[in-house]
């Protein structure tokens, strides 16, 4: 199927709730949690999308989670991507292991990743992390080990000269940050590291 | 391909197989230390005085005693990379101003002591005879941005 085919039938066959997205990477259908099986069902029956390959979950900050779904047509050789908003307070969706067995496993994973839930499966125990393991990693204010406990190499002044004014004492009494410490780490939220 | 053992000779010149350090090139800007997403390079250095701009150095005119400044280079006393930690990202190479870092092919330096997996600069260093000459520009690809004239 075409992405222009694969519209079509979406609007065709979903309520108009379910928006449809296309790019140059193929059909991206946003779908609301109450949607959820529906769009699977659909996306397996009528788009003919019998390959599951993967779900995931991605952290949108402020805006929640997305669960996202790849599914794929040996046949047709199209495939198409799903994706669920939900709210950051309680994510939780109806379990897609009713219409895509593989996804058990899949669900699991983003279930412990992510922390969110999934309605009706049959054994949502922890996958990959150590037993007793607590926090959701992928999360994004979830901290490091690694990065709490590390020095930043970067902290470092070319030529390990003292910090800019470190010889002189500030008007203020305090000695002033050099710029590189005072920008810190790129990427590592402010509070991360050793004190 | 010049150097390199027969397996990583078949391999194309942009393999990402060991990051090697062209240590004469390196200013010890921190840039690499700085971008590493992983925090696996390691680099300490210190500042030695540039002969001849000492306060009253050969020429008094120009460096008359206790005034102007003494001039100071910075000189690198370690660079090295975690390969346990590295994930072959390329932002090291990408960042670096002075063409001090480069891709070797070469992928074959497993040990079995992760500490030793940890260059230090004499390896890295080692690694430069293994970088192959860059490949020919692409028949039918874009001219790249400097030949265009976009970056002056």
């Amino acid at each position: 199927m075409a992405p222009e085919e694969i519209i079509a039938a979406v609007g065709d066959g979903l309520p108009p709730e379910v928006r449809c997205e296309a790019d140059h990477r193929g059909v991206v259908l946003r779908v609301p949690p109450g949607h959820w099986l529906a769009a699977l069902a659909f996306a397996r029956e009528r788009l003919d999308c019998d390959f599951f390959d993967w779900l995931t979950a991605v952290d949108e900050a402020d805006e929640g989670f997305s669960v996202v779904v790849h599914v794929y047509s040996l046949a047709g050789r199209h495939h198409v991507l799903l994706a669920a908003p939900l709210p950051r307070s309680s994510p939780w969706l109806p379990t897609a292991t009713g219409i895509y067995r593989g996804a058990a496993w899949h669900e699991r994973e983003t279930h412990e990743m992510f922390g969110i839930g999934f309605d009706g499966h049959p054994h949502l125990a922890p996958l990959l992390l150590p037993d007793g393991f607590e926090g959701h990693p992928l999360r994004k204010d979830f901290v490091l080990a690694a990065r709490a406990a590390k020095e930043w190499p970067g902290v470092k002044e070319p030529g390990g000269r003292p910090e800019p004014g470190a010889d002189r004492p500030a008007p203020g009494g305090e000695r002033p940050v050099p710029r590189a410490r005072r920008r810190g780490p790129p990427h590592v939220p402010d509070g991360w590291g050793p004190a | 391909m010049t150097g390199g053992t027969p397996a990583a000779c078949g391999l194309p010149a942009r393999s990402r197989g060991v990051i090697a350090l062209l240590e004469e090139n390196c200013t010890v800007c921190m840039l690499c230390a700085r971008e590493c997403p992983d925090w696996c390079i390691y680099i300490e250095s210190h500042q030695e005085p540039v002969p001849g701009t000492e306060y009253g150095g050969e020429d008094p005119a120009r460096a008359p005693a206790g005034r102007g400044r003494q001039r100071v280079r910075n000189v690198l006393d370690r660079f090295a990379i975690d390969f346990s930690l590295c994930m072959y990202c390329g932002i090291c190479v990408e960042a670096c101003p002075y063409d001090a870092l480069f891709w070797s092919p070469e992928f074959s330096y497993a040990e079995t002591d992760i500490a030793a997996l940890t260059h230090e600069q004499g390896r890295l260093r080692e690694w430069m005879w293994t970088v192959p000459p860059p490949p020919r520009h692409e028949e039918g690809a874009p001219p790249p941005r400097e030949a265009r004239g976009q970056i002056p």
